[in-house]
């Protein structure tokens, strides 16, 4: 009885020690390799639809052009989502080499310890970073150190129905281009087509908030944006914030502007479906939109508050990081990769496909994308745009720790002024509550 | 479950019997000796609930005791503990508009999705259960609900509600009204969301209203039948009442499905629009893993635990007493 006793203590026992050490043996990572002895680099991406399936394509030429690297891309949702997973699994093994992280994401990323510089890669390897675009390096360089390699980037534009203007007597070749004179083509073309058609709409995202309050030249945080200093206090309510919430309330009261909510692909489903004459969105789906539109699409400037020179746009977009709790061996095969993707022919082939910018200044020179900007000159609006842009820290975009929550109160103000709420009150509530998460953040990284 | 427990007090009796028998027991330390054998026995016993504490202790007071712990810190992006602050989440809780807001929308989308997806099918099940001829048939489409998974079903709802494209607006636009922004308005946003549940939850009701339904003997329709008894009579005097045991049932486990919805929130509205679906559980999932806010998002959790705990014991106290057992 006794020795049976002990027999099964002995037996627990070593239950639970197999199970404490199943539980902490697994943090030693290999290099992995395919069956013909390729370094396997894991990246993931957060682009969907045709903008994904570039990227599957950018990804496919680099595995075809050389034999000893597999980039297995992987599609993790949105990215919001991407980066929730990339939280979850950070320092794990099925953690990735390479990842995709929205442009509000880079200082988190910077500070999460989660990645390696690409700037040890950069200077290791002599890379020269002149041949990329300026506006572009300046959006991602904090202190001098290229922390992540830009890989797409876009900027906000206002994508028109031409046929719709001429039917309504619009002028299509001369769009609207200040607040009142988008207000005034938006009432025209409601009224004219009634509660079926709405003359404006704006994706409920809180990206097209800090592209106004830019291209007025406001900032969104004090210390210069956030790039001189920890950011201690927001500043969106300034007179450009309400200037741009104003104006959209006054739309809505107008009823001519449509609401169809966070998701990108709704808006544009709706300017597709002759819902909405004008709305704004990112170059990046222009492709998409200019193919796939049974009418004739027309790009323009994003509109300035009246009397006022715009001052330009801020580079939206994402970057690609480097994990730093990877084999070097595989961080030197990711660092191929992300070399790869800015070659000049590979990024003018990517612009070509999608609507985002080529970072690289000679991607321009490719045939590729000349005979796309010849055949579809609305293309040529970013790119006008984003050369028309005077940087400053307004235009360079804010750096700030919690970005994707401050986005979340811009956007959720942005809410309840299309629900009623009065929109100085709105956009004062979001100043707010972004200060109590920039002083959450500080309490929580001192 | 009751030969389970008796033949383990079987098994444990031959045991100390057999030990009794075999040991030598000087009289003197006899009880000292029965003390130990007394020790004896329980650490046997502990040893046999051993397996079952080391599970119920991993995955449910660790983490609670985990959650606890954290509720009282503030974390960094990582999720590590930093600042030790008492209970100043729970203070900031209680004084947060936005959480104030999400037990308020809460209450309201509990209040709209369980007495509607009960009594519909409560509805359901009660004309399933007359002998019609093809009565299968129905049967089948009434449960079918059951088969669709939270994310399948969601996104069904969600293309039915798209603002542009989608089926009910499209109606509408035929009947000449104005669309409705079934998931960005601030008003219907919630009642969407709790469309969407109800539709999901009934295929489950109705099945276990059903069984419930069939379980009652039909000697006691036949003798109200011949007592004169009208259909509403024999639905209020034999009907709910002897099926009130599977009524608590379909109650308790809709409440506490409903306090824990998430998966057609995060598909349909995201909390959107301006935190009108942020209900206490997609909130917690927010702050803890969106804005790795751990420490919030913990308290948040104690908070709902609290909460549902009270709930079952008021349900529990208040409601099982009007439930027939037979």
């Amino acid at each position: 009885m006794k020795i049976v006793m002990k027999r099964t203590v002995l037996f627990m026992v070593g239950m639970v020690l197999l199970m404490v050490l199943v539980a902490c043996g697994n943090s030693s990572s290999a290099v992995q390799k395919t069956e013909d002895g390729r370094i396997i680099v894991d990246f993931w991406y957060a682009l969907g639809g045709n903008l994904g399936e570039a990227v599957e394509g950018m990804v496919n030429d680099f595995n075809e052009s050389q034999s000893d690297i597999q980039v297995n891309a992987v599609y993790q949702g949105s990215y919001e989502e991407s980066l929730t997973q990339l939280r979850q699994l950070a320092g794990t093994d099925d953690a990735p080499a390479v990842v995709q992280v929205f442009e509000v994401g880079t200082k988190y990323m910077i500070e999460s310890g989660y990645i390696e510089p690409v700037q040890t890669f950069i200077n290791e390897d002599n890379f020269d970073l002149s041949l990329l675009e300026e506006n572009i390096l300046s959006y991602y360089q904090v202190d001098g150190q290229l922390y992540s390699m830009p890989f797409n980037t876009s900027n906000a534009i206002m994508v028109y129905n031409k046929d719709m203007f001429r039917e309504v007597g619009l002028d299509p070749e001369n769009p609207p281009a200040t607040f009142s004179e988008v207000r005034d083509a938006a009432k025209k073309i409601s009224d004219y087509y009634g509660s079926s058609v709405d003359g404006f709409s704006v994706i409920t995202n809180g990206w097209f908030t800090e592209q106004m309050i830019a291209n007025q030249g406001g900032l969104y945080v004090d210390n210069d944006n956030g790039r001189s200093g920890e950011p201690t206090q927001a500043l969106i309510n300034g007179e450009e914030g309400q200037r741009w919430f104003q104006w959209l309330y006054d739309m809505k009261s107008d009823s001519s502007l449509g609401d169809y909510g966070r998701a990108w692909d709704d808006h544009r489903a709706a300017f597709l479906g002759e819902t909405v004459a004008m709305y704004l969105d990112s170059t990046a789906s222009l492709a998409g939109t200019v193919t796939n539109a049974e009418f004739e699409v027309g790009t323009a400037f994003l509109p300035t508050a009246d009397g006022m020179d715009p001052q330009g746009v801020i580079v939206g977009g994402a970057s690609i990081w480097m994990m730093t709790d990877i084999p070097k061996e595989v961080q030197e095969a990711a660092w191929e990769f992300m070399k790869f993707t800015s070659k000049p022919e590979v990024q003018a082939k990517w612009a070509a496909s999608t609507g985002y910018f080529p970072i690289t200044k000679e991607a321009y020179e490719h045939e590729v994308l000349i005979n796309t900007y010849e055949e579809y000159p609305q293309f040529l609006t970013a790119v006008e745009q984003l050369q028309n842009t005077t940087l400053t820290a307004a235009t360079q975009g804010a750096l700030i720790g919690v970005f994707p929550e401050a986005r979340e109160r811009v956007v959720n103000a942005v809410e309840s002024l299309y629900g009623g709420t009065d929109p100085i009150e709105a956009i004062n509530r979001a100043n707010e509550e972004i200060n109590t998460e920039l002083e959450n953040y500080r309490r929580a990284n001192q | 479950m009751e030969r389970g427990t008796d033949s383990a007090t079987k098994y444990v009796n031959v045991k100390s019997l057999v030990d009794s028998e075999t040991s030598v027991v000087p009289k003197t330390s006899s009880k000292a000796k029965n003390r130990m054998r007394k020790w004896k026995l329980f650490g046997e016993g502990m040893i046999y609930l051993f397996p079952a504490f080391l599970i119920l202790g991993i995955f449910l007071f660790y983490p609670m005791i985990k959650t606890l712990y954290y509720s009282l810190f503030i974390t960094n992006p990582r999720g590590e503990t930093v600042v030790f602050v008492g209970l100043e989440n729970f203070l900031t809780l209680m004084q947060s508009a936005s959480f104030q807001n999400s037990m308020i929308q809460t209450f309201k989308f509990v209040l709209y999705t369980v007495p509607t997806g009960v009594f519909l099918a409560l509805f359901l099940a009660l004309i399933a259960n007359e002998k019609v001829r093809g009565i299968e048939f129905f049967r089948v489409i009434f449960s079918s609900t059951l088969g669709v998974s939270v994310a399948a079903g969601a996104s069904i709802w969600l293309f039915m509600f798209h603002p542009s494209l989608g089926v009910l607006n499209n109606l509408l636009q035929v009947f000449g009204l104005d669309s409705i922004g079934w998931l960005t308005s601030g008003e219907w946003a919630l009642i969407s969301v709790s469309i969407t549940t109800v539709w999901m939850g009934i295929g489950f009701n109705f099945i276990i209203f059903l069984g419930g339904l069939q379980n009652i003997s039909q000697e006691l329709y036949e003798s109200a039948l011949i007592d004169g008894a009208g259909y509403f009579a024999r639905l209020f005097k034999i009907t709910i009442p002897l099926l009130s045991p599977t009524l608590f049932f379909v109650v308790t486990v809709t409440l506490i499905n409903s306090f824990q919805s998430f998966g057609q929130i995060h598909i349909l509205t995201g909390g959107g629009p301006n935190e009108a679906t942020n209900l206490i559980v997609y909130s917690i999932y927010k702050e803890a893993f969106e804005f790795s806010r751990f420490g919030t998002a913990s308290a948040q959790a104690i908070i709902l635990f609290l909460f549902i705990l009270l709930v079952t014991i008021i349900q529990f106290k208040v409601g099982e007493k009007k439930v027939h057992y037979q």
